[in-house]
Parts: structure tokens; C-alpha cells; sequence
């Protein structure tokens, strides 16, 4: 061993020395795969073009309509609708009037954010614990996908189930369940949520955590990035939602169940 | 020295016109051009990601979110300032962040290639096997610290970035760049001397 500390012109020629001999990765084809990542559809929504470096805008437009909504909340005799406010970690649940929903043209099969991968994958690569519902009436997901949040800051992972025995196949998007997970935050993330009249909301316990059981119509979320940008996204399936926060992650979990077996689903979560 | 010699693929010196071209045609959308700058900047992304994560797998995957993260954050590029910097920033921010979320230990496994046989050295026996010594004492040391201590040592002594590009790449004044670099160095020192980290 090297008693004598290394003289500064010998630390900095072998500094120089690991530099050109780390066994650095070699990629050649990244222009190609992120090329690839461009095209994929970020979302099934029409504001997803907002989102694009061409219309920076995009958080106004949606600050523009949470205002309208928010107004028309105050109107009187739709106040008391609007004074349900609920708050799950970062997470903000207005009620407000029933929400134009875009025209009802049953789609096949909806898109989901992000790129196709595998359940594996997901865990390995996701930037937060990813759990899915061991549940023997899901089996395992159909389609996983990973894709960015509004923000760009984190991971979107989204487990689809195609059709299962006993869940109805969602009008909307073709599938019967459907679960939605990404790391929420208490104080930087507000995650608003305008429901409909037609919208029932339960403060539920989910795995010992708060969560909120939504029952009825199409639902819009409102959430805001922490440089208070506000952003929206839709529950795709237009049915039944258990949505619950659990170390740090917001779970989302679709399906035309009842809250019982919601519930049941999402305490086999692993 | 060594049969390995350093690949300088990406000098920005002689094309910063190009590469503004290439940021305002992908600003309006061509993915095209953005592939390109993608394609220019591939190995020192991959490296300084390979810096902060210590393995090859996850540091191309931190360079292709954070091109894509980059893609979409073009809006917010100041044009005319030099892209490779500013995509650096983004780069560590992503890699750095991962290493966190993942809840990584705090030592990564960072590695040298090491020669194959003594026949394509020009070092003596001992002349190389002291040097293969401090390379072992420097990469261990280094593999004990601060992500961010490992970035600025990184960018000076591998990747031969200017004062200019590393106050960029950084996000701090240029005047502070020195002093970032010899506190980093002070606490590389330490840690090889077995002694303990201090926070400036």
C-alpha cells in the first residue's frame, strides 16, 4: 500500500486515468429508442397536445377551467354539492355541478399513458414500490405501462386487466379493471377531483391508510405540480374507483365492483 | 500508458450553431432533429448518468428519460445557451434522483477496465502496478461519495468540461465552480485517507 499521501499531480493524473478506463455503457441506437418514446401517445386525451413544448400554456388553460368549475360551484343551490371537500394526502376531492364528459362514442379500446412493458419491469424501473392486487379473480395484468406524470418528475404505472369473469367490461375503455399508480406527495401535489352530482364519495380505510370509495359518473381529476401548475387527467374507465394513498403512493383502482370487493382487491395488493 | 485512449465524441467546440439549429427545429416539433442531438450526446449523457448510478443498465435508462424528459422541457431552454450543459443538468438531476427513490446504498459499483496483458503498456512492471494501486485507492474512494461530489470530480477530471460548461451543467455561478471542485477533492482525500466525510 501507498503510505505517503498521493501528491496533488499524482491524484489528478489518476483521476484522469480512471476517467478514460470506467466501464462506461456504450449506447448507439438511444436517438431511435427515444425517437420511439416520443410517439407514443402520452395519454388518449385531447389536451395532450397542450402538453407539448409548442403550447406552454397548457397549465393556464387548465387553471382556466378549474376557476370556471370552481365558480359554478358557488352558485347557490349547488353550493352544498361543492362544501364536500375531502383531503387524502396531497390529494383534494371537490364535488361540484355534473362535468360535460366528451361525446359518449363507446371506444373499443382506450390508449394508456406510457410505453408497454412488463410487470418486472416496471418494479425494477419505477422510481417507487410498485404493487399489484394478488387477487385470484385478476390473475396478473394483461398490460402494464410505464409512462411519465404531467409533471415529467415521476413515473405513471398502469396495470390493465382485459376482461375478467364477473367485472363488466368498461364502455369506455374496453377493459375491466383498471389500476393507476404514482408517487403522490403531502404538501408539494394537490390532486383536486371534480365529480359530478351523480358521484357518491366515502372516506374508506384502505390497508390501514385513508382512501376514498367514488361511485357514478365519469370523473376529472384536477392535481397541481409542485410549481403549482394545474393539470388534469380523467378516470378512464367511468366506473367504480377505490383511490388510496399507501407509503408515499397513490393507488388508483378502476372497476364496475362493489366497495366491498374493491376493498378486497386492494388489501391483496403486494 | 494504456491501450485504452479517451473518445472525445462530443466536443462541442465548432458546432454550436448546429446545435442551436437543431434545438429551435425541435422546439417546433421535429423529432427528427432532436434524434440527432440525441444521437450527438448518447455517450456523455450515458457516462455522466454511469457516474452517479455505478452500472452500465441503469445509467443508459436514466439517459433516455432524461432525453425525453429534456424533449419536453425545450419550452423552458433559453435560446442560444449551449445545449450539452443544460442537458447534463438534466441528466444528473434524473440519475440522482433515481439513486434516491430506489433507496440505493450508499457505495455504487463503479468500474475500470483494466489491461489485459502487460504487452500494451508502456509502463514498467512496477511503474504499473503502482498506478493500478492509486486507481484502486481513487475508484474506491470515490465509489463512498456524495453523488454530487462524484459529478463535479467527474466532469473536471473525465469528462474535460470547461469552467463555463461545468457552472452550467452545475446550475451555480462560475466563480463557484473552484471551490465546489477542491472541496470535493478535500473530501475525496479524505475518504482515502480513511478519514471522515465533512459537509462544507
Amino acid at each position: 500500500m501507498t503510505r505517503e499521501p498521493m501528491r496533488e499531480h499524482e491524484l489528478e493524473a489518476t483521476l484522469t486515468d480512471i476517467g478514460e478506463r470506467l466501464a462506461y455503457p456504450h449506447p448507439t441506437r438511444l436517438g431511435d429508442a427515444v425517437r420511439a418514446r416520443l410517439r407514443e401517445p402520452r395519454a388518449g386525451h385531447w389536451w395532450d397536445g397542450l402538453r407539448s413544448p409548442r403550447y406552454a400554456f397548457g397549465p393556464a388553460v387548465a387553471t382556466l377551467v378549474l376557476i370556471v368549475v370552481v365558480s359554478l360551484a358557488a352558485v347557490p343551490g349547488v353550493r352544498a354539492a361543492a362544501d364536500e371537500f375531502l383531503r387524502l394526502r396531497g390529494i383534494d376531492i371537490f364535488r361540484a355541478p355534473a362535468i360535460a364528459t366528451p361525446a359518449g362514442t363507446a371506444v373499443p379500446r382506450a390508449t394508456f399513458a406510457g410505453g408497454l412493458t412488463t410487470l418486472d419491469e416496471a418494479r425494477r424501473r419505477a422510481d417507487f414500490t410498485v404493487r399489484a392486487p394478488a387477487d385470484p379473480r385478476l390473475g396478473s395484468p394483461d398490460e402494464v405501462y410505464r409512462g411519465f406524470s404531467a409533471t415529467g418528475k415521476g413515473d405513471v404505472i398502469t396495470l390493465v386487466y382485459a376482461a375478467r369473469a364477473g367485472i363488466p367490461v368498461s364502455r369506455e375503455a374496453g377493459v375491466s379493471v383498471l389500476v393507476v399508480e404514482f408517487r403522490g406527495r403531502i404538501d408539494e401535489t394537490l390532486f383536486g377531483k371534480v365529480a359530478g352530482e351523480g358521484t357518491r364519495i366515502q372516506e374508506v380505510t384502505v390497508n390501514g391508510g385513508r382512501g376514498f370509495w367514488i361511485e357514478g359518473e365519469p370523473h376529472l381529476f384536477f392535481y397541481r405540480d409542485e410549481a403549482g401548475n394545474v393539470w388534469s387527467d380523467t378516470l378512464r374507465l367511468a366506473g367504480n374507483t377505490l383511490l388510496w394513498e399507501q407509503g408515499g403512493v397513490t393507488f388508483r383502482l378502476e372497476a364496475q365492483v362493489t366497495r366491498e370487493d374493491a376493498l378486497r382487491i386492494a388489501t391483496s395488493f403486494r | 500508458m494504456s491501450g485504452v485512449k479517451r473518445v472525445r465524441t462530443d466536443s462541442v467546440e465548432g458546432r454550436p450553431t448546429e446545435d442551436a439549429v437543431l434545438v429551435e427545429r425541435s422546439r417546433n416539433g421535429d423529432q427528427d432533429a432532436y434524434a440527432e442531438l440525441v444521437t450527438r450526446y448518447q455517450a456523455i449523457a450515458a457516462r455522466t448518468a454511469y457516474v452517479i448510478t455505478g452500472t452500465a443498465a441503469d445509467a443508459e435508462d436514466v439517459a433516455q428519460d432524461a432525453f425525453v424528459k429534456a424533449y419536453y422541457a425545450l419550452d423552458r431552454f433559453r435560446a442560444g445557451a449551449p445545449f450539452r450543459p443544460w442537458l447534463l443538468r438534466i441528466v444528473a438531476n434524473e440519475a440522482i434522483n433515481r439513486r434516491k427513490a430506489a433507496g440505493r446504498r450508499p457505495t455504487v459499483g463503479l468500474s475500470v477496465v483494466e489491461d489485459r496483458a502487460s504487452g500494451d503498456t508502456a509502463l514498467s512492471p512496477e511503474a504499473s502496478a503502482l498506478a493500478r494501486e492509486r486507481r484502486e485507492i481513487v475508484l474506491d474512494a470515490l465509489r463512498q461519495m456524495r453523488e454530487e461530489d462524484r459529478l463535479v470530480i467527474a466532469y473536471r477530471y473525465f469528462f474535460d468540461l470547461s469552467e463555463v460548461e461545468m457552472a452550467e451543467a452545475l446550475g451555480v455561478a462560475r466563480g463557484t465552480v473552484k471551490s465546489r471542485l477542491s472541496r470535493a477533492i478535500a473530501r475525496l482525500r479524505a475518504v482515502m485517507e480513511g478519514g471522515q466525510l465533512h459537509d462544507a
